[in-house]
């Protein structure tokens, strides 16, 4: 948005229900191409952190929760560039019907929330498509619209468990118990959202109809996973855990280097690739030439890894990743998304980092975007993630011709803010509403 | 007649690397027609030991997934005249997807600002580990090394072990996916314009800019603090009732528990049946029980041991804590909601096996998308597309296989 030069999804405007990772990323991603995205947001319960996090809490610019919090959260402020925010009360009648004004103007509709929260306010698509028979409108929750499942709560870490991820992943002499939760599900659902609605935009364009679409998070996950279930069928092995080897190829690993918490990932596929290394390293025991074969190096995996090790422990990981691309060896340094990213010159000269200026959270490097198009002519547009409420005047003025007497009127009676209302951290308008009471 | 939110597309897949083929093969779920060009030896997938030697179809499980539903036809690329054909297809396509080494087609005229004279509407897609320009673009890779260098394994693991990478391939589909639903926004654009683009997909840059890595940078940012790998009972964020964090074994297998902070203490104990210990002063607020984060651990370790996943996976959702079951892979298939979604479908495979493949994971009010087909064999497809794409007659066509050009 805001670029001279248009972009892929310019001409959309598009209208986000969501939090934590899935939808948000979602609209993300439709804002650096170039959509207008307008996050719904409320006052009586906002998904932006806690309102009175303690003192020094972490995820603020400097340890400091401010006197607005909801607007300096880090991981929210990260994921949600590029977007406008409209606070609207759905509970009440004039917030449900400032939101339809609004659909009569968008032409996506998308929703991460429990399956049937839009259907509660009076807003599932046979009502929404009443108001605007071309929307696209999207539900993604975590097993789809029907099924046992439909109604089961879920998040990132859940779908990579009952997809079968997680039984994969993992040290091979630990046990489950010591693995890490992984939420990349959640980015997953994400790409395939904007997948799933740029295709309906392609559809619209055809045809002039609009789409419900059902968007599952474990089947998108779950095609990233296809040859896995069709190993299983087709021989009778079972993939057991791995950790970082392979059961065909070896070495592979991840090696320690010098300094402190400092690896690099090397990954031996062919015998070329083995027989350079061994000359790099130029250690005795890996000249017996019963290692030229792959089996015999599976078979003394251990002993590789430890000659690697010793050889690779004195080396810093970039003089070590220069040697081993030199000779044609696929290898990576492990790099950290600290101080490692934002000095990889790689992505800096690829601009991958662009500074943003929040007025509530101040300056930060965003990371993205993971689209380049010739299109765009290398120029790069990140706004900093709305303020709460940031634009509803300009919403509710500019795009909906409402009048400063009604938006007032908004104002007085809670259906827009942009300060949130005591407890709406805390799961919600019901438990406002009983305040209120 | 059904017809998918993406037909009438025609794709040409060029590629012999995971996510660029996952580019097209997404494509071809909303309905593209996609090709895909194999040199005469055949896509070096298709031999990828991530098969097995028992498999029997000679093409292995990860080449049969990338490319259900594909025509493949094959060309000589080696050749002049083999180049002159994929120019010849590359004109009427309306997207090429392509993985070569950043330069490498320009060498053999086919690169994108030389096709779009004769093509000005191609949308054409490079998905390559490292983008298209910048000191790594030539750098040698596999998922593992190239997981390394996205900040994704640097937090994965124990602190006192080796990071560890995804099991799968995980950056590259993701880059994959993440490349079609690009591509798609840009033919969008190109209903209205009629212009084509070129899109420059980085697989590092995918996974660099994901919202796991996105994240942890605000850490370091603002606080100069790396996000190091840690124990599997905390989480990054600091305590949010720890105790019941992370994979817990159970009676059948394993289940993963993540509770949404201090809120949700009630819902765990009424869960766990110990509602007795909201008044106990040793676990009523979230510092207490943090502390006594052990005792409480070994108290939920109790109730999770002598019950099976589905039981859990029952009281979490009666709870309202996110939790779900590890399954292994071979009970994916099987599972009660994919089966009733018919996420899996039946695909009959030339050898004679029916292998249970996965299908679309969206559903489309009007836009139903056809069922999925097995993957191609080697050329199976070259004369009808080139009788189609290229109006060339029998006789030609034979004359260039005579030739080894196809």
């Amino acid at each position: 948005m805001n670029s001279e030069v248009s972009q892929p999804l310019s001409s959309i405007r598009a209208l986000e229900l969501s939090e934590i990772w899935a939808g948000p990323f979602c609209g993300c991603l439709l804002g650096d191409m170039g959509a207008e995205v307008i996050k719904i947001e409320s006052i009586q319960r906002i998904g932006r952190g806690p309102i009175n996090p303690p003192a020094n809490a972490g995820g603020y610019p400097n340890a400091d929760p401010g006197k607005e919090p909801w607007n300096r959260q880090s991981n929210f402020n990260a994921i949600n560039r590029n977007k406008k925010s409209l606070t609207l009360d759905l509970k009440t009648r004039q917030g449900l019907n400032s939101f339809k004004d609004l659909v009569s103007q968008s032409d996506v509709v998308f929703c991460n929330y429990s399956r049937t929260v839009m259907e509660n306010f009076g807003l599932s698509y046979e009502q929404v498509r009443k108001i605007k028979p071309d929307i696209i409108y999207m539900l993604m929750p975590g097993y789809g619209n029907d099924g046992p499942y439909a109604n089961y709560r879920s998040m990132g870490m859940a779908i990579d468990a009952i997809t079968g991820h997680s039984f994969l992943r993992g040290y091979p002499d630990r046990d489950h118990s010591s693995n890490s939760l992984v939420h990349h599900p959640d980015a997953v659902a994400a790409i395939n959202g904007v997948m799933a609605l740029a295709s309906a935009l392609v559809y619209r364009a055809k045809t002039g109809k609009g789409q419900f679409i059902d968007l599952s998070q474990a089947e998108s996950f779950m095609t990233h996973l296809g040859e896995i279930y069709l190993e299983n069928q087709m021989t009778s092995s079972i993939r057991t855990r791995r950790g970082n080897r392979h059961p065909d190829f070896a070495p592979q690993g991840v090696y320690k280097c010098s300094g402190d918490d400092n690896w690099i990932a090397i990954s031996i596929k062919t015998d070329e690739e083995w027989s350079e290394l061994k000359t790099i390293i130029a250690d005795d025991t890996l000249e017996d030439t019963d290692l030229d074969s792959v089996e015999t190096r599976l078979q003394n995996h251990d002993h590789l890894d430890n000659v690697i090790n010793e050889w690779t422990s004195t080396l810093d990981r970039y003089d070590a990743l220069a040697l081993l691309q030199a000779a044609n060896i696929s290898s990576g340094v492990v790099i950290d998304c600290g101080a490692d990213s934002y000095a990889d010159p790689h992505l800096n000269e690829r601009d991958f980092f662009q500074i943003v200026d929040h007025p509530a959270a101040g300056l930060y490097p965003m990371s993205g975007p993971i689209f380049k198009f010739e299109s765009d002519q290398g120029r790069i547009t990140h706004n900093p993630a709305p303020c709460l409420g940031q634009d509803n005047e300009h919403i509710l003025e500019e795009l909906l011709g409402y009048s400063r007497d009604t938006i007032n009127k908004f104002e007085t009676e809670e259906i827009v803010g942009t300060v949130p209302l005591p407890g709406s951290d805390m799961g919600g308008s019901r438990r406002v509403a009983k305040q209120r009471e | 007649m059904p017809y998918g939110a993406l037909e009438e597309i025609i794709v040409l897949d060029l590629s012999d690397r995971l996510a660029a083929s996952f580019c097209a093969k997404t494509l071809g779920l909303y309905g593209c027609e996609v090709v895909k060009v194999e040199p005469l030896s055949g896509d070096p997938l298709r031999k990828w030991t991530n098969s097995n030697p028992g498999n029997q179809s000679g093409d292995s499980p990860l080449f049969l997934h990338l490319n259900a539903g594909k025509k493949s036809i094959t060309i000589n690329l080696d050749d002049p005249k083999g180049q002159s054909i994929l120019a010849a297809l590359m004109k009427v396509c309306d997207v090429v997807v392509e993985t070569q080494k950043p330069g490498h087609l320009d060498k053999i005229g086919l690169a994108y600002n030389q096709i779009k004279k004769s093509n000005p509407s191609v949308i054409f897609t490079s998905i390559t580990p490292y983008g298209q320009t910048g000191p790594y673009k030539n750098f040698h890779y596999d998922e593992l090394t190239l997981f390394a260098m996205t900040g994704a394994m640097y937090r994965e693991g124990l602190p006192d072990r080796e990071p560890l990478r995804y099991s799968g391939e995980i950056a590259q589909y993701f880059a994959g996916n993440a490349a079609a639903a690009a591509t798609t926004a840009a033919l969008f654009k190109r209903t209205l314009t009629g212009h084509g683009d070129w899109l420059d997909i980085s697989i590092q840059e995918c996974m660099a800019g994901h919202p796991h890595q996105i994240g942890r940078r605000s850490p370091f940012i603002y606080a100069g603090e790396p996000d190091p790998r840690s124990q599997p009972r905390t989480s990054a964020s600091g305590a949010r009732e720890p105790y019941a964090v992370g994979t817990f074994r159970c009676k059948d297998g394993y289940f993963s528990f993540l509770p949404l902070g201090p809120r949700m203490w009630p819902n765990i104990a009424k869960m766990i049946n110990r509602e007795d210990l909201m008044a106990d002063p040793k676990y009523n607020d979230t510092i207490k029980r943090s502390e006594n984060r052990e005792n409480l651990e070994a108290i939920f370790q109790a109730w999770v041991d002598d019950k099976t996943r589905e039981e859990i996976f029952q009281a979490v959702q009666a709870a309202g804590v996110p939790g779900s079951p590890i399954l292994q892979p071979e009970e994916v298939h099987k599972n009660e909601q994919f089966q009733a979604r018919g996420f899996f479908q039946n695909v009959d495979h030339p050898n004679g096996q029916t292998l249970r493949m996965t299908g679309d994971p969206f559903r489309f009010s009007n836009a139903p998308t056809s069922s999925i087909k097995a993957a191609p064999k080697l050329s199976q497809n070259t004369n009808e597309v080139l009788r189609k794409l290229l109006e060339l007659s029998d006789d030609q066509i034979e004359i260039l296989a005579m030739e080894n050009i196809i």
